[in-house]
């Protein structure tokens, strides 16, 4: 019970923290915008053309978005301290990984989903495609933070290259990419594709927590 | 209460302390004392498990902390050399969070005396990071009575406070060790404190 209300109180920081720090989420927001009028406009008002390739570049540009909020997935609360005092308070490591994936989910992903729709606006895609977009970003941005866990982690091992972060997010999300743009292909069983997607998002979630806090306790130990 | 035997610890092949026996009994404040750089810091982050050691063992009540981790963790409070709290969030957020999750039983009007005493209550809604080093420090130190621990740890607790806040500090100190309690503290200070045993590191 009450490690339940320990995880519930956490769950309430990170809240607090995301609306302190909703100014970072308008700008990954806008950063994903401006890069689909950029698209947009480069490409021309061939309509043929942007239905063809809207899927895979809104995924894309949602892909390079997420990686612009990698480092504050825990640079601030290694610095300062505050995950050994977590740690302390009687959660793991690998708990509080799980966690900040899930906040990371909720909190960084989740909103994304509102500006699905405004974005295949501009690519003129189909209804069903919208659908298939939105259920494949589901799925895959639970990947995504996984993989940004995983990342950021790596990142407190290394302070000077925060490139290699983001170098591993964008290598290892290339499947996710595959399967979520493939779903609006006709000759594709589309089950087949989802199936393979949950069971991507579940192995992650079954490696991030173990991977990312032996990195965690590796950094503290180097710090 | 704490006892550390044949504890050895290097770093990048430098030793930092080798063969260090220490012994906390019950109702003491002992002062590691030494300069700059000297490891003092380390020392506590080893005892708390945060670094390994690479010889030597650490009994908290005659059970070996890192076999029994999470219940040593449970009786400790760790006041770190810099500060912990989140400075997004405001100091009532700040000490709810420490109180959740020490599962501690002080209550809200508690809590406003407490502040009262370090002279934080008008900052109660204000974001830390709008605070002072030496307010964010007397915030920091909160959390000795607030989550109500045996053991408490301390790095440089002196550090950015001012003369009463130094005796305010002092007095707790007194006040938790009257009550069976034991304080570990890292300092290059000389604190004027009763009884206060000094290991020279």
């Amino acid at each position: 019970m009450t490690l339940i209300k320990k995880i519930l109180l956490f769950l309430k920081r990170e809240s607090k923290l995301f609306y302190s720090n909703i100014v970072d989420l308008f700008s990954n927001i806008l950063f994903f915008f401006l890069s689909i009028f950029v698209f947009v406009f480069s490409l021309g008002a061939d309509q043929e053309l942007l239905r063809t390739i809207g899927l895979g570049i809104i995924w894309s540009l949602l892909l390079l978005s997420s990686t612009l909020s990698l480092r504050k997935f825990y640079e601030d609360d290694f610095n300062n301290g505050v995950l050994t005092i977590i740690h302390m308070g009687g959660i793991s490591y690998e708990l509080i990984v799980f966690l900040k994936i899930l906040s990371h989910f909720f909190f960084v992903q989740m909103p994304f989903l509102a500006s699905i729709p405004i974005a295949s606006l501009f690519f003129d895609l189909p209804v069903n495609e919208v659908y298939n977009l939105i259920f494949t970003f589901i799925i895959g941005s639970l990947i995504l933070s996984c993989l940004s866990s995983i990342s950021a982690s790596m990142n407190l091992l290394n302070k000077t290259n925060f490139a290699i972060g983001s170098i591993v997010v964008l290598l290892f999300s290339i499947p996710v990419i595959i399967f979520s743009v493939g779903i609006n292909n006709p000759d594709i069983n589309v089950n087949s594709l989802i199936n393979l997607l949950i069971g991507i998002a579940l192995i992650f979630l079954g490696i991030s927590p173990w991977s990312s806090a032996a990195f965690i306790k590796l950094a503290l130990r180097n710090k | 209460m704490l006892l550390i035997n044949n504890l050895s610890f290097s770093r990048n092949k430098n030793i930092i302390f080798e063969n260090l026996n220490l012994s906390l009994s019950n109702q003491s404040i002992t002062q590691i004392r030494g300069k700059n750089g000297s490891g003092k810091t380390t020392l506590l982050q080893v005892i708390l498990n945060i670094l390994e050691s690479e010889t030597g063992e650490i009994f908290w009540k005659g059970k070996n902390v890192k076999k029994n981790i999470f219940n040593f963790y449970n009786e400790t409070t760790f006041i770190m050399d810099h500060n912990t709290c989140t400075k997004k969030l405001s100091v009532m957020d700040n000490i709810n969070f420490w109180r959740g999750l020490s599962s501690s039983k002080l209550t809200n009007n508690q809590i406003l005396l407490l502040l009262e005493t370090f002279n934080l209550q008008k900052y109660q809604n204000t974001k830390t990071m709008y605070l002072s080093s030496g307010e964010i420090k007397k915030l920091e130190l909160l959390r000795l009575i607030l989550e109500q621990k045996k053991l408490w740890i301390l790095d440089e607790p002196y550090n950015h406070l001012d003369d009463l806040s130094i005796k305010i500090l002092n007095q707790t100190f007194i006040d938790h060790k009257k009550k069976d309690g034991v304080i570990l503290f890292t300092s290059h200070l000389n604190p004027n404190i009763d009884n206060l045993e000094v290991v020279n590191f």
